[in-house]
């Protein structure tokens, strides 16, 4: 934290971070709306694909007897483990003081839950009668590990929230006062009630530190539970490639990597977009790339576990998986996934040079497409190899191919993901104001001042 | 590997043996049957037949035994014909190869019965066993369930068109099962073409007990067989319970209490303090109006 500075200064200074950090709530140009288009575009055609698959059925997919999780179970794995930078970037770093990791926070939260929303989506777009889908609720069966991150999704996205409105709120109040005449009436008029009638005084601040302290510690546990238990899914099976006992923090470690990826794509395009070179700093890409090393080099040694050891040993069903992977019909997709997406990023994010903001954002475009097509090879193979021969069925069975219509459906949850993340980008600073400019040692009784 | 080789060895060997001719000593080739040619002996060895020999032999004059190797031959061929009724006996009785030996299974009398009836279809006999065109005829039958009985009565048609009631004629009784009906019983009518059956104390229902009983009457009569639903007459099916208790993936019912409380535990336990931080909004509320 810097020194607190003059009144004079200090105003000066808020002026210019929320002059600079409301431009995205401001800015409304051609390039938003084409972006806007675009977005709801390819969304209504997958939601179109979506009305396809309800009318016709889950036929239309090229799921079948013996592969029957396929693209979407697959996409809804990426997008929870996407979402779980949410408890890395805005609760483990800030428990931890990291102070670099704050202007990130947000950014963090965003993707969280425009991840988890999604997931919870998708799965209900898994479904075969989507009209049933209270029936999880109702006669759910608490022993099934699908009941459990049925659970475990809704708890993490209403912790997800909570955790974005409630740093949110001084803001909301300093926009409410502070906001300039550009900003619409009916945005202001949200902003007053969301508020909730923010003074600043000490009381509220206190309250606000001591519910983000209980909410960062709750996601602890809530957030390993995701993926664990999104992992459980699998590991609770007796299938070859599945049955392992480090599922848990395999899902974990490669759902950070993804999410640290795509936190540093995020930043970028604010970065550009937004003009907010002085806030995502060439010093925060260095961390975070620093970051996405770490994560990549422990989930790497997780990788190694999980293929080199049974590799090894080429137990009967589990050597027919792993040469699928390995030399057979997924090779392709499998090495490239490592080398692309893991290995060849490690190495190159470890020279400061490839840490700069562009590179780095290059590099987290391959790691989250590779970890996405790393889901597509943790549920598919897997599928296709079952213990019972496959005996009597049509050849299209044996195999798994993605239709055009899943392809539209998942297109579509890129889209409305894309589509929430932009919608809170245009509603609300990507930055937390108010602790952006404590940080820049500016008075909570100057925040507190109504505008000239 | 040892067994396998003993295995290829044994059916060669019965390869060899069948392929020579079926020789019947000398002393057992001539014994004459001691069992009349007669309708009641032949009908008795039909009885037989169907019961032992159908399920290879297939019917008689239709050429439809089972497809084994050697044949086994239809009854009415030169084939079987040409046998001596003392070769017959003794081939009944001591079998080879595909075909058993009935020396223990049916008693010396029967299987002089089972030669009789072979011979209706001789080309030097005269057949007793004469194929008359089926009979429409009709069915009632009740269930008594205190007396644990069925009540039949069954009538046919005669030759003037007119329904008389069907006398000393073999009505069966069966239970209907999933998989078809289960034969459980036989009663013959008497003279008013009526029948009591008693039906066995050891016969198994469904979950409650319940048996839909069947009435039919055999070949050569056309009619309907009479279906009595769901009477409680027979013993309740037990029904073991398939899904072990607290198993993974299990019903609510068969949960273990370990898992239903740690499951129970983190949702109130992060729910609670979920509601405690909602709480705090409120607070965070309040705390504006305050000043």
């Amino acid at each position: 934290m810097e020194k607190t500075k003059s009144p004079e200064e200090s105003r000066k200074l808020l002026d210019k971070i929320t002059f600079d950090l409301t431009r995205s709530i401001v800015k409304r140009d051609e390039l938003t709306r084409f972006w806007y288009f675009i977005l709801v575009m390819f969304a209504a055609v997958g939601l179109w694909g979506w009305f396809i698959q309800i009318r016709d059925g889950l036929g239309v997919t090229g799921m079948r007897d013996y592969v029957s999780w396929g693209m979407y179970i697959a996409n809804f794995v990426f997008f929870v483990a996407v979402s779980l930078i949410g408890f890395l970037i805005s609760s483990s770093l800030q428990l931890l003081k990291i102070s670099w990791s704050k202007p990130i926070s947000r950014v963090a939260e965003q993707i969280a839950i425009a991840a988890v929303a999604l997931a919870g989506i998708i799965i209900v777009m898994d479904m075969g009668r989507p009209d049933r889908f209270l029936n999880v609720f109702l006669h759910g069966r608490f022993a099934s590990p699908i009941i459990w991150d049925v659970t475990v999704v809704t708890t993490y996205l209403t912790i997800s929230v909570l955790l974005y409105y409630i740093p949110l709120i001084p803001d909301l109040a300093l926009l409410r006062d502070r906001g300039g005449d550009d900003i619409p009436k009916w945005k202001m008029q949200l902003y007053k009630i969301l508020a909730l009638g923010w003074k600043g005084n000490d009381k509220q601040y206190k309250l606000v530190a001591h519910s983000m302290r209980v909410l960062m510690i709750l996601i602890l546990p809530v957030g390993l539970s995701i993926h664990t238990v999104t992992s459980w899914l699998f590991a609770a099976t007796l299938r070859s490639g599945w049955d392992t006992t480090i599922f848990g923090p395999y899902f974990v470690a490669g759902a950070f990597v993804a999410g640290a990826a795509a936190v540093v794509i995020l930043m970028f395009a604010y970065r550009v977009r937004y003009r907010l070179g002085e806030y995502f700093e060439d010093l925060h890409f260095d961390y975070m790339g620093k970051l996405l090393v770490f994560v990549c080099l422990v989930y790497l040694y997780f990788n190694i576990n999980e293929f080199w050891v049974p590799a090894y040993k080429m137990k009967t069903a589990e050597g027919i998986h792993l040469r699928t992977l390995f030399t057979g019909s997924y090779a392709p997709m499998f090495w490239s996934a490592q080398m692309l997406g893991l290995i060849l990023p490690i190495l190159l994010m470890l020279f400061r040079f490839f840490r700069k903001p562009l590179p780095l954002t290059i590099i987290s475009v391959f790691v989250l497409i590779a970890s996405w097509l790393k889901r597509y090879i943790i549920v598919v193979p897997t599928l296709e190899h079952p213990f019972l021969p496959v005996q009597n069925v049509p050849d299209y069975f044996k195999h798994y191919s993605p239709t055009s219509i899943e392809i539209m459906i998942t297109i579509f949850s890129f889209m409305a993901a894309l589509l929430i993340i932009t919608v809170l980008a245009k509603m609300f600073p990507v930055i937390t104001i108010w602790e952006y400019a404590e940080e820049k040692g500016i008075d909570k009784e100057i925040l507190a001042e109504p505008k000239k | 590997m040892k067994i396998k080789l003993l295995f290829v060895a044994l059916v060669f060997l019965a390869q060899q043996g069948m392929a020579q001719e079926w020789l019947v000593p000398e002393d057992q080739k001539n014994i004459e049957n001691p069992s009349e040619y007669n309708l009641a002996n032949v009908k008795k060895g039909k009885d037989l037949y169907l019961l032992n020999c159908k399920s290879c032999h297939g019917d008689p004059g239709k050429n439809n035994g089972l497809p084994l190797i050697p044949p086994p031959p239809d009854v009415s061929s030169d084939i079987m014909q040409a046998n001596s009724e003392g070769e017959l006996f003794y081939k009944i009785t001591h079998g080879r190869g595909g075909m058993p030996q009935f020396e223990t299974t049916i008693s010396d009398d029967d299987r002089w019965r089972l030669v009789n009836y072979i011979r209706n279809y001789s080309p030097d006999t005269e057949p007793l066993l004469v194929e008359e065109p089926p009979k429409k005829a009709k069915v009632l039958a009740s269930v008594n369930e205190a007396e644990r009985i069925v009540e039949v009565f069954a009538e046919y048609q005669n030759k003037d068109s007119v329904y008389v009631a069907l006398a000393e004629t073999p009505i069966s009784i069966g239970a209907q099962k999933a998989f078809g009906t289960l034969p459980i019983g036989e009663v013959l009518t008497n003279k008013e073409g009526r029948a009591e059956y008693a039906i066995p104390e050891s016969l198994i229902g469904d979950e409650q007990g319940m048996v839909t009983l069947v009435v039919d009457l055999g070949e050569g009569f056309i009619t309907e067989d009479v279906v009595l639903d769901a009477s409680k007459v027979g013993q309740p099916k037990p029904t073991p319970v398939l899904i072990k208790e607290e198993i993974l993936w299990s019903t609510n019912e068969n949960i273990q209490t370990w898992l239903l409380l740690s499951y129970l535990a983190a949702v109130l336990g992060a729910w609670g303090t979920i509601g405690y931080v909602v709480f705090q909004i409120f607070k965070i509320s309040r705390a504006g109006k305050e000043e």
